[in-house]
């Protein structure tokens, strides 16, 4: 059961055509990755499922129905333009945005020492907003996202601004959630990131859908059916059932011969009594894929 | 309503608990002390009290008293000294011992005539003061009843009533007729300040980029629901505070100056007062809503609202012309213009009769304008709350569609 679906909506700004007859649904407990280029219309459509801008046609079903008030309670937003109130107490900040999500003011300060606790923000309560850093500010903008445990978090680029061990703690926690049963929507340009936390993904561009489903299954349309492998020493100059051999910094990558089956040649492989690290399915990483998609989509256009 | 409650202790906190607010609290009442202060000291230096000599061939001056009070820093008594011989007097006004001399002719009970001499014309205060003494004086050597006696010193005491008894002036109450002035221009201060504070308070939302969190969580309603209230009531509390202000300031000098303890203020100006607020209140905060939607920082976001604010002001700035003519050409056109008309329908309800139904149509102009106030703020805000960095213009806010 989905907990948004979004069913063919077209939004049109003047003369641009933002979003063009769009059609998606997130599940609970899953990180959902909306990607595209800039300007694909990604906000615009994280913008209507938030009834910040009606649809021109369509419809979005959020927690089983239009949007009302009470819903907004649910739902985290990390906007892509940050914003706390500057000249405020870091915690005055923070309980004032909880408290517009419904939570009360004795319940949303236990949560958020709690939460400026696990994000080393404590010590800098009292300061004001604006004296904080760049990434601590990010860091309380996340907090605002979370803090009154919404069903649906919306998160647009988290990560930009956040030291690797602020990344990590940041992934750890989307990915609790997501155990926790909550839906997740994504929207960021860092392809690594989407690749080790989106169960699926949707790429959007010129406001349409360009790719949809689990990563898996996008990757796999997209493999090329070549072969990584390490060998310990080093590998035979021809092997059966392989067209071509590239060697990638320590790595090999297999090039296949038509119709021939990968477990093929890893039997001829050890048949050669080549000693093996890995041995991989080279799936294409997303960006060459985004890349690749865009690209083409750029020529279909221009066609 | 708890969301639209938390936005308006939100507003309220965030501007009454900041340094700005103390500065502007403190400025006004400081700033009439100080011009009282400085009006008095004025006053008190300009008197020359050295003494005044008189020569009294009439023989009018039996007892050379002086004002029954010791006097005091603001009222200064002035010394006079009898001369016998004028030759006398002209020495002394030469050496500087006096600063003039009254000469009183024997021919003064017929023709009430007084000669002062002097090198540098003396003070009103003087010839007051010598007037006073010489009227005591002349009532002391009639045989009158002590009420008459009273009466005649005193003087008259014209009460002017105008014909529907809405109005009363005494002579001696001309500062009553400033009451209800006062109140209008401090009223007004309190509108445009709680109109400023909401301006900040809107683009502030935007200079701070909080606009799209705070609509995920609140109505655009409740949003700007709860910034006017609590901007409102932090006007508000300004006001109150000045009005403690004024009457801390009014039982103090109530002390020294008696005629301050009448100070008054008439109910039916009261009421019509507040007919006046209301909408004006709309109409400034509405309009302010709508400048901190289109603009982009709140330096600029000031200097555009100026533009409004001026005309506002515009009649407290000619409020002579107004005062001395209240139902002239001009009076009435400022009456009829909807940014102008706050001031000036309150100064001429203080001075004068405004026919009802010229009043009934200001105050209607006035209200249907607020009412536009606010659908033009409602569209500025739609259209502009996204908007950063950008200015929204006015072309855009009266286009045909509106994209939400």
């Amino acid at each position: 059961m989905a907990i948004i679906n979004v069913s063919h909506i077209s939004k049109r700004f003047g003369e641009t055509q933002a979003v063009n007859d769009l059609s998606f649904e997130v599940k609970p407990g899953e990180i959902f990755g909306l990607l595209g280029p800039n300007g694909a219309g990604k906000t615009t459509t994280i913008r209507m499922i938030l009834d910040i801008f009606e649809p021109d046609s369509g419809e979005i079903s959020v927690l089983g129905g239009s949007m009302n008030e009470e819903k907004k309670n649910h739902i985290g937003y990390l906007p892509e333009e940050r914003g706390l109130y500057q000249d405020i107490p870091l915690e005055r900040c923070l309980t004032f945005l909880a408290t517009l999500k419904g939570m009360d003011e004795k319940k949303a300060s236990a949560e958020l020492r709690e939460y400026m606790k696990q994000f080393d923000l404590y010590e800098y309560r009292d300061k004001k907003v604006k004296e904080l850093s760049k990434g601590m500010q990010q860091k309380a903008q996340l907090i605002t996202t979370l803090v009154h445990d919404p069903e649906i978090v919306i998160i647009d680029e988290p990560f930009t601004s956040l030291d690797p061990v602020n990344t990590e703690m940041v992934k750890d926690i989307l990915e609790m959630k997501r155990d926790e049963g909550k839906a997740i929507i994504m929207s960021t340009h860092q392809m690594n990131q989407v690749e080790e936390l989106c169960d699926r993904i949707l790429l959007i561009d010129h406001g349409q859908r360009v790719l949809y489903g689990t990563l898996r299954e996008i990757q796999n349309n997209f493999s090329s059916r070549d072969i990584m492998v390490t060998p310990l020493s080093t590998l035979p100059d021809s092997i059966g059932g392989v067209r071509e051999i590239r060697k990638l910094n320590g790595r090999y990558r297999l090039v296949l011969e038509e119709s021939f089956e990968p477990n093929k040649i890893l039997k001829n492989l050890i048949n050669l009594g080549v000693e093996l690290i890995e041995f991989e399915i080279a799936v294409p990483p997303l960006n060459e894929i985004f890349i690749k998609v865009v690209k083409e989509q750029e020529g279909d256009k221009n066609d | 309503m708890t969301k639209i409650w938390h936005i308006i202790k939100y507003e309220y906190t965030h501007h009454v608990f900041r340094k700005r607010f103390l500065f502007s609290l403190l400025s006004l009442p400081l700033v009439v002390v100080a011009m009282i202060l400085v009006a008095l000291l004025i006053g008190a230096f300009s008197v020359d009290t050295s003494p005044v000599g008189y020569i009294d061939h009439a023989g009018i001056i039996q007892e050379p008293i002086s004002a029954e009070d010791g006097g005091g820093f603001f009222n200064p008594v002035i010394p006079f000294q009898a001369y016998q011989e004028e030759e006398q007097a002209i020495k002394d006004l030469e050496d500087k011992v006096i600063q003039a001399y009254f000469v009183i002719p024997e021919a003064y009970p017929r023709s009430i005539e007084i000669e002062l001499i002097y090198f540098e014309e003396p003070s009103y205060e003087v010839q007051n003061q010598f007037t006073d003494l010489v009227r005591q004086n002349l009532l002391a050597s009639e045989d009158f009843d002590p009420d008459v006696k009273q009466r005649l010193e005193e003087g008259n005491l014209i009460t002017m009533t105008s014909l529907d008894g809405s109005h009363e002036m005494r002579e001696d109450q001309w500062y009553t007729i400033f009451t209800p002035f006062i109140a209008g221009i401090t009223f007004m201060i309190v509108v445009m300040t709680s109109g400023g504070y909401l301006l900040q308070a809107v683009v502030e939302e935007k200079e701070n980029r909080t606009m799209e969190i705070m609509i995920t969580s609140v109505t655009p309603n409740q949003l700007m629901t709860g910034k006017i209230i609590g901007n409102i009531a932090v006007g508000l509390t300004q006001l109150v505070i000045w009005l403690i202000f004024g009457w801390i300031g009014l039982k103090i000098g109530g002390q020294f100056w008696p005629i301050l303890q009448d100070f008054s203020m008439p109910t039916n100006y009261f009421f019509l007062l507040l007919v006046v607020m209301l909408p004006s209140f709309v109409m400034v905060s509405a309009i302010m809503a709508a400048i901190g939607s289109t603009m982009t920082d709140v330096r600029e976001a000031q200097q555009v609202s100026g533009l409004f604010s001026l005309p506002m002001m515009i009649p407290y700035y000619i409020s002579s012309t107004i005062m001395m003519n209240p139902n002239g050409a001009l009076a009435v056109i400022l009456s009829y213009f909807p940014l102008t008309s706050p001031i000036t329908i309150l100064m001429r309800l203080a001075f004068t009769i405004v026919p009802a139904w010229e009043l009934a149509i200001n105050i209607m102009i006035l209200i249907a304008f607020a009412i536009f106030a606010i659908w033009f703020a409602g569209r500025a805000f739609r259209l502009g709350m996204l908007r950063y960095g950008k200015k929204l213009s006015i072309k855009e806010i009266f286009g045909k569609r509106i994209e939400k």
